[in-house]
């Protein structure tokens, strides 16, 4: 009879154990810290892939955590939402990895092409400063209105790489420096013509 | 034996039996189709150019992954049906469903920013070269090379295929086109403009009518037509192209802003070869006193710096440089017409300048062109 009675105890007791099932709150917390985190680091633009599945899975643990706290106490059970909150978390440290080293490539890659078009501009300003300032500058006058809106451009560039918009910066950067190339050849010709033309002098 | 017989048949069902309730509790074929619609959207960019459409997609994908992992270990009859193979069957069908409209709307976006940026460069090209033939570079200001840039940027949006990036670079060089054709008919307007050409009409009448009346020479020069004329007793006798300031198109208002006058003004000097650097030189009055006047109205209205100056040395001269197709504000002419003309006048001459004088001149039909290409953008 005692026997019986122990066996009914434990029972009880684990049933109670079990049916105390309390959901991982600091795993969710900590999975949903880590989303914000991968979002922060530019993951939604730069992985945005992998970025939209852990989103999922978020979700997922969310739904799952849901619809155990509806089951009764004693049916309850954490260990999916444990798994994918782990998951979660430990795919959100390599997405946020992989997402800050493609948003480093990609700021690399506008600082790069800001670069060149930097360069290209000021090729093309030394150019103009050595076109004539007599009456002859009037063969590069409008030229030199392109060039002061080269460098006036050049600001725009720096503020997609300060919007942290680094496809922009890149295109822009591009588009200046094919610019300035373009105006380049433009002063050119106009110097060559400046030469060339001149009568000889009658005096 | 028979007993034998029935265990034997027995064992053999129940092992059948317990095979078939082995199978996996969803088909992996089924599994593997998914995982193409995933990557098929991928391939299609829908985490960036569809996002929402990826996100729901995304959302019941692991979702029903987590639920096929988890499930793994269950067993089931294979007449039982599950919710989760039918789950997934749903899913594959709506996903299947998006992965064609988005593969639609993308060959739709395609050729749409494909047609848009290709009008827009045709646009560019056509608009840079009527601005270029009046003279409107310099005042547009650094508008030009804003546009080429957003230009430029739509079309390298468009081949990395971020069509909505094209369209919206497209969509800003489309207002920066508009602003550029209106600020040339806000700035050149009175090309086009009735009463201003009807002035300049009586302006140049009277100019041929004192030709007649005192039997002399004078000259009339339309800058929209770039067109030097000689009168002599009132009869037009030559006409010679001529070339203009940089800034030609625009009424003279300061010293070094590239425009050539406009008024009645009178040769003053004539300075033959060794007295020019330009082959031979008609001086003229400019600034008469209507130019001081009309100056120092200016400049007391804030319109002009205090610091800038009227200018002057204004000429018609020949060509230091033949090549050179613009001057700082003179009216040049190839050095043969110069000749021609030199030998033909005096000082004293008149030289009445004015924008046009007819209401097709081509700064106003450039201008009604450009209007007519605004509306097309």
């Amino acid at each position: 009879m005692l026997r019986t009675a122990s066996f009914v105890s434990l029972a009880l007791t684990l049933i109670m154990i079990a049916g105390c099932a309390e959901p991982p709150t600091q795993e969710i917390q900590e999975a949903e810290k880590a989303l914000k985190d991968a979002q922060e680091s530019g993951a939604a633009t730069y992985s945005a892939e992998e970025y939209a599945k852990l989103e999922g899975t978020l979700t997922a643990l969310r739904k799952e955590v849901t619809d155990q706290d509806e089951k009764f106490t004693l049916f309850r059970d954490y260990g999916k939402a444990q798994q994918l909150s782990a998951s979660a978390k430990a795919d959100s440290e390599r997405i946020k990895t992989a997402a800050t080293l493609k948003k480093e490539e990609a700021k690399a890659a506008a600082l790069q092409a800001q670069q060149v078009a930097e360069e290209a501009v000021k090729a093309t300003q030394d150019l103009v400063a050595k076109a004539p300032v007599g009456k002859d500058r009037a063969a590069v006058e409008a030229i030199r209105n392109d060039v002061d809106g080269l460098k006036s451009l050049l600001k725009q560039v720096q503020a997609s790489i300060d919007k942290e918009d680094y496809p922009a910066a890149q295109t822009q950067a591009k588009a200046i420096h094919d610019m300035s190339q373009g105006v380049s050849t433009e002063i050119q010709h106009a110097l060559a013509k400046v030469g060339k033309g001149r009568s000889p002098r009658k005096r | 034996m028979a007993l034998d017989q029935t265990h034997t048949t027995l064992a053999v069902i129940l092992c059948v039996l317990c095979l078939a309730g082995c199978v996996q509790a969803v088909p992996p074929d089924l599994l593997v189709a998914l995982e193409a619609i995933d990557q098929d959207l991928i391939a299609l960019r829908a985490p960036e150019a569809a996002p929402e459409e990826y996100r729901q997609f995304v959302r019941q994908w692991v979702a029903l992954k987590a639920r096929v992992q988890l499930d793994d270990d269950l067993i089931r009859w294979p007449w039982e049906a599950t919710d989760l193979e039918n789950e997934l069957r749903r899913l594959y069908i709506t996903s299947e469903r998006t992965v064609s409209q988005l593969h639609e709307r993308q060959a739709s976006q395609h050729r749409t920013a494909q047609a848009t940026v290709a009008r827009l460069e045709e646009q560019l090209h056509v608009i840079t070269s009527r601005v270029e033939a009046i003279d409107g570079r310099i005042l547009l200001g650094e508008r030009v090379v804003q546009t080429d840039l957003l230009v430029k940027q739509a079309r390298s949006f468009f081949e990395q295929k971020d069509f909505q990036r094209a369209m919206h670079a497209a969509e800003k060089a489309d207002h920066a086109l508009k602003a550029q054709t209106a600020l040339l008919s806000q700035e050149l307007g009175r090309y086009a403009d009735e009463n201003q050409i009807a002035s300049w009409q009586t302006m140049a009448r009277q100019t041929i009518e004192w030709s007649r009346i005192h039997q002399s020479t004078a000259i009339v020069v339309s800058k929209a037509d770039r067109e030097l004329m000689l009168y002599k007793s009132g009869r037009r006798v030559l006409s010679y192209p001529v070339r203009l300031g940089f800034n030609g198109m625009l009424e003279k208002q300061v010293q070094g802003d590239g425009a050539t006058p406009e008024g009645r003004y009178r040769v003053t000097d004539k300075r033959g070869q060794g007295q020019t650097q330009f082959y031979r030189a008609l001086a003229l009055d400019y600034p008469n006193a209507e130019d001081r006047r009309r100056f120092n109205y200016a400049k007391k209205l804030g319109r002009i710096s205090s610091a800038k100056g009227i200018g002057g040395q204004i000429e018609i001269h020949g060509a230091d440089n033949e090549l050179l197709a613009r001057t700082l504000g003179c009216i040049m002419l190839d050095n043969p017409n110069m000749a021609m003309l030199f030998e033909g006048v005096s000082v004293g001459t008149p030289v009445t300048i004015v924008g046009a004088l007819t209401r097709e001149n081509a700064v106003a039909l450039a201008l009604s062109e450009l209007a007519q290409r605004r509306n097309q953008i």
